[in-house]
């Protein structure tokens, strides 16, 4: 970490509150007969929970650049396997 | 493993870091930067299933939605709670042994262990719950609805997928208790608890994977 300066409690409070405030709308929404929107919703509200998460908590914000991009090359992985997987599944 | 109250690398010793670094804060930045490399691989480990998981449900949408009707929603709700919070607790340690509060840091990694444990015996009930329903493939499987052997397949890839990721919570929590008996010893001072920063930081990833596996197997088709 490059920043000192250390996050004070009351932010992963508010963090964890938000997490559990996403956690019942993500349920919630799943009970929505969206078609579908349900799954995109849902994955929306994941990705915000794990931003949060890595942000915060996890000190991504303040974190030395360095890794900031190896926590990116990850996600990334992960979008090029399943983006390429589904384009030979959807296109036979 | 050695009695840490004699590491060299104490901050109330001669030195603060160990002899390859520069400065505590290159030492730091290196621990950090190994920890981040390895949560990458897991990332990447998981993403594996998720693209498995991905391919086999654009194949088979309606089995996979009657099979996650069947899933245990109130249970996986709760325990997401229970991680979510753990991860808060963990967070609240990480910040105690920055500010050297020993005592504080002790109880939080209590808590969080206690609350990982929590979610590792409710995981268990939901299993059970499982195993009761003819919901488990190899062992006991039997779905009298249509695409019964999709559906199966959708939970293959639920119980492996949980199973996994439950492995990583039981490995957190001997982690998280090996340093909480550390820190009871007083191996940690604010100038440098980087064994808690990272056992932390993987926690928390521990957590944030979950946070993806839940909507993807849970929340199929409940409307």
């Amino acid at each position: 970490m490059t920043n000192h300066a250390p996050t004070r409690p009351i932010v992963y409070v508010l963090v964890w509150l938000v997490l559990l405030a996403l956690l019942a709308l993500t349920v919630g929404s799943a009970f929505l007969p969206l078609g579908w929107a349900n799954t995109p919703l849902n994955l929306a509200i994941s990705v915000t929970q794990a931003a949060l998460v890595m942000l915060f908590s996890m000190h991504l914000r303040s974190a030395h650049p360095l890794m900031k991009i190896i926590a990116l090359i990850g996600f990334f992985g992960i979008a090029i396997l399943i983006t390429l997987s589904l384009f030979d599944v959807l296109t036979r | 493993m050695p009695t840490p109250a004699r590491s060299p690398l104490m901050a109330n010793g001669v030195t603060a870091f160990a002899p390859q670094f520069d400065d505590a804060e290159q030492q730091r930045t290196a621990s950090n930067l190994g920890i981040w490399i390895f949560l990458a691989t897991e990332i990447l480990f998981f993403g594996v299933l998720f693209a498995a998981y991905a391919i086999t449900r654009v194949r088979f949408p309606e089995a996979f939605a009657a099979g996650s009707r069947l899933t245990n929603l109130p249970l996986a709700g709760a325990n997401t709670a229970v991680l979510v919070t753990s991860s808060l607790t963990m967070a609240l340690g990480v910040h105690a042994a920055g500010r050297g509060a020993r005592q504080a840091l002790v109880g939080w990694l209590s808590l969080t262990v206690a609350l990982g444990c929590a979610f590792l015996a409710i995981k268990a009930v939901e299993y059970r719950f499982d195993y009761l329903e003819h919901l488990v493939p190899s062992l006991d499987f039997r779905y009298a609805g249509p695409n019964a052997d999709q559906v199966e397949l959708f939970f293959y890839l639920y119980f492996f997928i949980t199973g996994v990721h439950a492995l990583h919570v039981l490995i957190g929590i001997g982690c998280i208790t090996t340093i909480a008996v550390m820190a009871s010893r007083e191996a940690f001072s604010p100038a440098y608890f980087t064994p808690v920063d990272v056992t932390g930081l993987y926690w928390h990833l521990v957590d944030v994977i979950w946070l993806f596996v839940f909507p993807i197997l849970y929340l199929i088709s409940r409307s």
